[in-house]
């Protein structure tokens, strides 16, 4: 694009990284959350404090439940256009039951799909869902959300825009353009050992702001490329679906030769069959892992052809012990109880890709290195953020100047997606503590009132940034940034009362207890008080020292 | 500092090369490359990851190339032309290995 190859990489690097930056914010915030979804779920679901559960009896408890379970309305409405008119009032052959839990999460998760008998495509199948609480067996209320991993978890990964996938596709592209800028980063800086050890705070903003940026991208650099990219491969199949268009005749025919081979029918037989005793084929996988040296516990259980001859069992032990995925699957034919299969070894490809998806997925227990994982996502969106920020310290006196609008309009944004990304998850779950038990008639359910606040005060967030940042419109620091950080620490305060003040489970009883799911969530919020609080006390004084700095050189590479 | 007067029209031409045609040329990797890893023995699924995982790293490549060559239209022409090429030649060999092993 220009004759200069590293010209071009830094063009790149800034109109890109700001474009996309502003989502990647989004994507790296939540991600850092989303390491600790279930203890979110807890907070937020104060009926669900208590520790977690193996899998409970499928005989006695679950095969009643899976009986009555239904798709709810949402699930109807997303259904209905891929069938050729209406869609039947119950759904009774069912494909799949299924059954997940994981060590952090006491309550049980119940997924069954269905045929759905006028579709348009023989393989759409229609989902109910369901929540259990495996002590007992009781559901848990539909109007629950688990705020962390129903809402902010989607939001890592799809940003919750469900229509054609359009959010995955954003935040795919958004991933690709992570590598890109990190790439791009590295052949800006030549010098990129020195600037491992350069931090300068007390130069001009603009200057620390680059210190920081390129700190906090070096030191992360190998977490932020492979972050960025395992998550592309997770959700591979649908950014490059070739699979299930181009080469679909090449992929039923490995369907076919797979089932013929391991032995597991691909169809139904259209035969009605009874099914054995699950418990007895859970007790007899769990022998075998203990007879090959890996006891342990199930993580995932499945039913297949529910009901028919063809109907088999599966049995995955919970893969916590470890960084892969879930495996070592034991096969049941569901109408005997007789074992069809045992899942070979993985493959040396299937293993690399178990590894690499599987560090982003983190299902094994290892309380280190999810705080890790939290630091380094939230050193990938302070890499972001003072990306932005330079941005605008870079330009704004300039603009000022011209007469131009731009660091104004990206500083607004900034705010919007730094401070106001926080305020709207602090006021969401101070929605989810002050809401009512159950709405009135004629509202929507408790947890879409609390999606809708989330959003509602993020707007506000922004209107709020457009508002107050016009000073940068002057060249001068907007006071937007202070103010959101006061409203941080004031809500990040206000949380952690009124889970006390609701519950009862203040801070010493989690503590004292060793209750960690929600004493961390409590002290992280704290935490959070108190940085915002001493952000908003530095940003004061920087607004109270008079203009003295003189545009400092940069280095060439800047665009 | 820019050398060159940077229109609307030639970024959007840049971006919608890198982007369009870099998901081509990459389409193009992942399609072939299932289909010859496949026919070399390896498992399906196997094929899959390692074709996807090659195909994020040449995306990256194609997507820098697209910005950083000098002429847009050879560029088009390679990443678009060679991602048809490569989907034609992945359709060839699914026909050869459907047609053989039925």
């Amino acid at each position: 694009m220009f004759p200069n190859f590293r010209h071009t990489m830094a063009w790149l690097h800034t109109w890109f990284g700001l474009a996309l930056g502003l989502v990647l914010m989004v994507v790296f915030f939540f991600g850092s959350l989303s390491v600790f979804d279930r203890e979110i779920d807890r907070w937020a679901i104060p009926d669900t404090r208590y520790e977690p559960q193996p899998m409970p009896s499928f005989d006695k408890m679950l095969a009643p439940i899976f009986k009555d379970m239904q798709p709810d309305a949402a699930a109807r409405a997303m259904t209905a256009p891929l069938a050729d008119g209406p869609l039947p009032d119950r759904f009774d052959t069912a494909r799949s039951w299924g059954a997940y839990t994981t060590h952090r999460d006491p309550v049980l998760a119940l997924f069954a799909s269905y045929e759905v008998p006028n579709a348009k495509d023989h393989e759409t199948a229609i989902w109910a869902l369901r929540t259990v609480d495996p002590r007992t067996g009781d559901l848990l209320p539909v109007d629950r959300l688990k705020i962390g991993s129903e809402f902010f978890y989607p939001l890592h990964y799809s940003l919750t825009l469900d229509w054609k996938n359009v959010g995955y596709w954003i935040v795919g592209f958004s991933a690709l353009m992570m590598l890109m800028a990190l790439v791009t980063g590295v052949i800006m800086h030549r010098k990129i050992f020195r600037e491992l050890f350069t931090f300068r705070p007390n130069k001009s903003t603009q200057r620390s702001m680059l210190d920081l940026h390129n700190l906090s991208g070096v030191v992360a650099l190998p977490f932020h490329f492979f972050f960025a990219f395992t998550g592309l491969m997770i959700f591979a199949y649908i950014y490059f679906p070739v699979t299930h268009t181009q080469l679909t005749p090449l992929h039923d025919r490995h369907e076919v030769l797979e089932s013929k081979e391991t032995g597991l029918p691909h169809d139904r037989a259209g035969v009605a069959a009874p099914i054995a005793s699950v418990d007895a084929m859970v007790a007899e996988a769990q022998r075998r892992w203990a007879a090959k040296g890996m006891a342990g516990d199930v993580g995932f259980l499945n039913l297949t052809h529910v009901g028919d001859a063809n109907g088999y069992v599966s049995v995955y032990r919970a893969g916590t012990d470890r960084v892969q995925l879930a495996g070592e699957g034991i096969h049941f034919k569901a109408s005997t109880g007789e074992l069809l299969r045992e899942d070979p070894p993985p493959t040396v490809v299937a293993r690399i890709n178990e590894f690499l998806t599987g560090l982003h997925l983190q299902h094994f227990k290892h309380w280190l290195l999810r705080w890790l994982y939290v630091l380094g996502g939230l050193s990938g969106a302070a890499c972001i953020a003072t990306g932005l920020f330079f941005f605008v310290e870079k330009r704004k006196r300039q603009h000022a100047k011209q007469g131009v609008s731009g660091a104004r309009v990206v500083d607004a944004l900034a705010v919007t997606v730094v401070t106001g990304m926080l305020v709207a998850t602090l006021c969401m779950l101070i929605a989810n503590r002050l809401l009512p038990d159950a709405m009135p008639a004629g509202w929507p359910l408790r947890g879409a009132m609390e999606k809708y606040l989330f959003w509602g005060s993020w707007l506000a967030a922004g209107a709020h940034a457009w508002w107050r940042t016009a000073a940068v419109a002057e060249g001068r620091l907007a006071p937007a940034w202070r103010e959101q950080c006061l409203a941080i620490a004031v809500l990040a305060v206000a949380a952690p009362v009124l889970n006390w003040i609701t519950t009862g489970d203040h801070l010493l009883r989690t503590v004292a207890t060793g209750y960690w799911p929600v004493a961390g969530a409590d002290l992280f919020m704290l935490a959070s008080a108190a940085l915002a609080m001493l952000a908003a006390r530095k940003l004061q004084q920087r607004a109270a020292r008079p203009l003295a700095v003189k545009n400092v050189t940069l280095e060439a590479g800047h665009a | 500092m820019t050398s060159i007067t940077l229109t609307p029209r030639h970024i959007a031409s840049r971006t919608a090369v890198a982007i369009f045609g870099g998901y081509a040329f990459t389409w193009g990797v992942v399609a072939l490359g299932i289909t010859l890893m496949y026919s070399a023995g390896l498992e399906f699924h196997d094929a899959e990851h390692l074709s996807y995982i090659i195909g994020f790293l040449v995306f990256l490549v194609a997507f820098l190339v697209a910005f950083a060559a000098q002429a847009l239209r050879k560029a088009a022409l390679v990443l678009v032309g060679g991602g048809a090429l490569m989907s034609a030649a992945a359709w060839w060999v699914q026909g050869l290995i459907i047609g053989a092993g039925a």
